[in-house]
């Protein structure tokens, strides 16, 4: 990997230079191969970030990657292969930033768009639309775009308040 | 599934051992526990100490249960962890259950 002139600086700025850890990973959208994965994440970044950061991200991960695996074979990607994702997490000094491409259905326009919770009345109690406002949520600096026949998705889990960067 | 159902006289008392309600799971987990729960037609308590992990499409399949009953019949959840309450308080599902903590009891019998 090379390294621009402000991450140099930082590096001679401390007593030794730290290895941020890393997750990367090429997968099927399924929900099995997704429920293997996001216990690959945890194993890896389990003893970097607090239980309460790992769960935000676990539960951001499994939103954006049910959407790809849920979504795989409508709008314009009719088919029936299963899409490729390719998913990156690199731990920061405030949070684990992340990004995800993949080569299934466009993401919905106005999926980075503010969005409010559902009403919950009883008996009309919505069952789902809950996936992009907990991405929403829990995420910082989220960005979508498309390019050709990828979908991009970028964001960063702040670590907590009291979580202390090392 | 892991699942335990337990038919006290006044509830329908249900362990959920399974360690995540996840989009692998969520569709079966809801048909199975609603054809239960329709066919008992009381109070239901959900004991979910087991479960690390819920997602929305499991919250979905919580919503779906809780519609299986009437509005002025208890859905109890008891037990949950620290990911699940989550999932619930963030999208103020929280109002439309019944959350209450485990009694110590509880705690030390599972």
């Amino acid at each position: 990997m090379t390294s621009n002139p402000r991450q140099n600086a930082e590096i001679q700025g401390r007593a030794t230079a730290r290895t941020q850890p890393m997750f990367h990973r090429v997968l099927r959208a399924h929900p099995q191969t997704v429920r293997d994965t996001l216990g690959d994440i945890r194993q890896r970044f389990r003893e970097d970030v607090s239980e309460d950061t790992l769960g935000r991200l676990e539960l951001v991960l499994a939103e954006v990657l049910n959407n790809v695996t849920e979504h795989a074979g409508t709008g314009d990607a009719v088919r029936s292969r299963t899409p490729s994702i390719h998913l990156c997490i690199v731990r920061h000094d405030s949070g684990l930033a992340c990004a995800i491409t993949d080569d299934g259905a466009s993401l919905p326009d106005d999926c980075i768009l503010p969005r409010i919770l559902p009403t919950a009345e009883f008996p009309d109690l919505p069952e789902g639309g809950f996936g992009w406002y907990l991405i929403q949520d829990l995420t910082q600096a989220l960005c979508y775009y498309r390019e050709e026949s990828r979908n991009f998705l970028a964001f960063s889990v702040p670590f907590a308040y009291d979580e202390a960067s090392h | 599934m892991q699942l335990l159902v337990t038919d006290t006289d006044t509830h329908l008392v249900i362990t959920v051992n399974e360690a995540r309600i996840d989009a692998a799971i969520a569709t079966r987990f809801k048909d199975k526990l609603r054809e239960t729960i329709v066919r008992h037609r009381k109070p239901v308590e959900m004991r979910m100490r087991a479960v690390e992990f819920m997602d929305s499409s499991g919250l979905g399949a919580m919503i779906a249960l809780r519609k299986a009953l009437p509005e002025d019949m208890p859905l109890i959840l008891k037990g949950l962890t620290p990911n699940v309450e989550r999932v619930f308080r963030l999208t103020r599902m929280d109002t439309v259950f019944d959350i209450r903590p485990e009694t110590e009891n509880e705690e030390k019998r599972e």
